[in-house]
């Protein structure tokens, strides 16, 4: 079943009639910004889905339109089967915004059970719930008792994330819920995020971490300009064979090295060391052919499959000069 | 309802945590504390200007912490993008407006209900420590014409400030009236009345536009609502001197339907105004009905209809709106 479904999802902002922009007038007549066009998405039960873009590519404004905090200009969506604005969907979600700022003037108990209020939990259901989230994200023990003015960002994040699982939801939507932290804390989400799809549970996230995105999600979106430039599993996207080769000799002749000069497409050179970087199989089998007859040692050979950032960065750098193009064209 | 009060407890709990809040309380309870002090300025009537200005600060202070707080409670909530996480949770954005109004106005409340708590003690200390009273509780005529002092005047002050809070408390809960504070606590009760307008009016304004807008609109409604009867007043005048309605022409017709639109759509806080009636209007000085009742249905249902109508906007403007 699809948990998250978008239909030509679409939304144009209107700007406000009168705006002070650089300490100046502007009148905005009819000025409209496209943030989202005709979006078609396709999320299924158990999934990581992560919706990757550049900035202002439209990934906070789908997910603001999914939580509701946002009306969309056209295009319907559905949740879990229903249309948009069903409380008892709502019930089965989870929300994390991007940088979480909350209620600073409350103990992070205090916040957690307000929220839990929210969700129409029992007093008792409550309590031991937020003991259980204190634990999984990995606040310390003082963390429950401190005003949250007092939290650091990373411990913002977190208790942002167990604000997000209080009520043991189906689908959690996270939208950039690494950003701000450090490498550790980068990797605590991750594994949380992994633990979730482990109790299988839905997670859909945005981010522009693309190596993280990479290690975790099972399909991705990729947004560019509020349009949809790609979308599917990593394999789909990234082929599953190799794109190049990485062979890592030690002692390599000169001469031999300048023969295959033209095959490789970069060379480095450190020390004794030489790092070749090869497109096709069959010149790297016949280069370390050639090498380790002619007494060379073999150090590494590495098959590179292309990452999701080289796939991100081609597809969202290609489309406005092809765009441009085409335009030109017409 | 249980969501509604979440809320509503938290707007509260933020409210007081305000420092803010702090401050006008502690400059209205300052200003009747001192109208004690100036009352002896006055020849007549001492006691009346501590309840006139005891009243008066009561009903404007409680305006003042319903623009100052009112105006932020929704702002804050976008700004800092919580509204965010909370609509996104299994509740109606109108239960959130409801919290906010009624937190909002639990806040006033609890705030009105102290500051006339120091209104009954000043008016009771006030009374207790008038010189002749005082005199008569500190000295005793052993023989005629030889008085001897049976208290200190401390010990007396120390007395008198426990007693006179006790008496406020029984006022306030209307079981202990004397002359002096007979009917102030109804006056207060409908000042509170006008007050759940005007915090309807700070939630509303608040769901459409920044907090300074939302604060001059609130009260310019709070101002232009006090002043209804006498704008009324303005514009028959006008027109009388005109000789009718129909012979205004240029700046005065537009002066005068000016006056009657704006008194029009904006609530007349004057019904809600019983002061004059409790501070002058004892029955055997004034024709009784030169002054309204000081509690009456009528207006009690006018502002509460007033209010719910207001709500009912706010509420309808927040349910529609994008948070960018």
């Amino acid at each position: 079943m699809s948990v998250i479904e978008t239909r030509n999802l679409s939304k144009i902002y209107t700007h406000d009639f009168l705006d002070v922009e650089n300490g100046r007038l502007r009148f905005n007549f009819f000025r409209r910004t496209t943030a989202l066009e005709k979006l078609n998405l396709n999320v299924e039960e158990g999934e990581i889905f992560g919706l990757l873009g550049p900035n202002g590519a439209g990934k906070s404004t789908t997910i603001k339109i999914l939580m509701e905090i946002l009306f969309p200009s056209s295009g319907s969506a559905r949740i879990l089967g229903r249309e948009l604005g069903n409380k008892a969907v709502k019930a089965q979600i989870g929300f994390l915004p991007e940088n979480p700022y909350f209620y600073d003037y409350l103990k992070g108990a205090e916040f957690l059970d307000y929220y839990g209020q929210l969700y129409g939990m029992s007093r008792k259901a409550r309590r031991k719930r937020i003991d259980e989230l204190f634990t999984l994200v990995g606040l310390p023990d003082h963390a429950p008792n401190l005003a949250l003015k007092g939290y650091s960002k990373g411990m913002l994040q977190r208790i942002g994330l167990a604000q997000s699982l209080l009520n043991d939801p189906r689908l959690v939507v996270l939208d950039e819920p690494q950003s701000g932290l450090d490498p550790m804390g980068r990797k605590e989400i991750r594994d949380i995020i992994l633990s979730l799809k482990q109790a299988g549970k839905t997670v859909f996230f945005s981010s522009h971490i693309l190596s993280d995105a990479e290690l975790i999600c099972d399909r991705v979106a990729i947004l560019n300009r509020g349009r949809l430039v790609a979308q599917g599993n990593m394999t789909n996207l990234l082929g599953s064979g190799a794109k190049e080769y990485e062979v890592v000799f030690s002692g390599l002749d000169k001469a031999l090295l300048d023969s295959v000069r033209p095959l490789a497409r970069t060379i480095l050179q450190r020390e004794d060391d030489v790092l070749l970087i090869l497109e096709s199989q069959t010149d790297a089998d016949a280069l370390i052919r050639q090498a380790l007859s002619q007494g060379a040692r073999l150090v590494s050979l590495t098959p590179r499959r292309e990452t999701l950032e080289e796939y991100f960065i081609r597809e969202v750098s290609r489309k406005p000069e092809q765009e441009k193009s085409e335009g030109a064209a017409a | 309802m249980g969501k509604v009060i979440a809320i509503a407890l938290n707007t509260f709990k933020e409210a007081v945590r305000n420092k803010v809040l702090y401050f006008l309380l502690i400059f209205a309870i300052l200003i009747m504390a001192f109208s004690a002090v100036i009352s002896d300025l006055s020849i007549s009537s001492p006691e009346k200007l501590i309840k006139d200005l005891g009243l008066a600060s009561i009903d404007f202070f409680g305006f003042l912490i319903a623009v100052f707080v009112g105006v932020y409670l929704v702002y804050n909530e976008l700004d800092r993008k919580t509204i965010y996480t909370i609509v996104s949770k299994p509740i109606d954005r109108t239960q959130f407006i409801l919290g906010k109004f009624f937190g909002l106005l639990f806040t006033i409340y609890v705030n009105i209900a102290i500051m006339t708590f120091v209104f009954f003690a000043v008016l009771y200390f006030r009374e207790s420590t008038a010189y002749e009273v005082m005199i008569k509780h500190l000295y005793s005529e052993t023989s005629p014409g030889h008085f001897v002092m049976v208290q200190s005047e401390w010990v007396y002050y120390l007395k008198t400030i426990f007693l006179s809070m006790g008496k406020s408390l029984g006022t306030m809960f209307g079981v202990y009236t004397t002359v002096l504070t007979a009917g102030l606590m109804k006056v207060v009760l409908m000042s509170a009345l006008s007050l759940a307008i005007i915090t309807s009016f700070a939630i509303f304004y608040s769901t459409f536009s920044s907090p300074t807008l939302s604060a001059v609109f609130t009260s310019l409604t709070f101002i232009i609502g006090s002043l209804c009867e006498d704008i009324v007043r303005y514009a028959d005048k006008l027109a009388e001197k005109a000789g009718g309605i129909s012979h205004l022409a240029g700046a005065e017709a537009f002066k005068y339907w000016f006056a009657i639109v704006a008194v029009h759509i904006v609530p007349n806080l004057s019904y809600f105004d019983r002061r004059m009636n409790a501070v002058y209007g004892a029955p055997d000085i004034a024709a009784p009905q030169l002054f309204p009742p000081l509690l009456d249905w009528q207006t009690i249902v006018y502002g509460i209809g007033y209010t719910a109508a207001i709500v009912c906007l706010a509420s309808l403007i927040f349910r529609n709106r994008n948070f960018k």
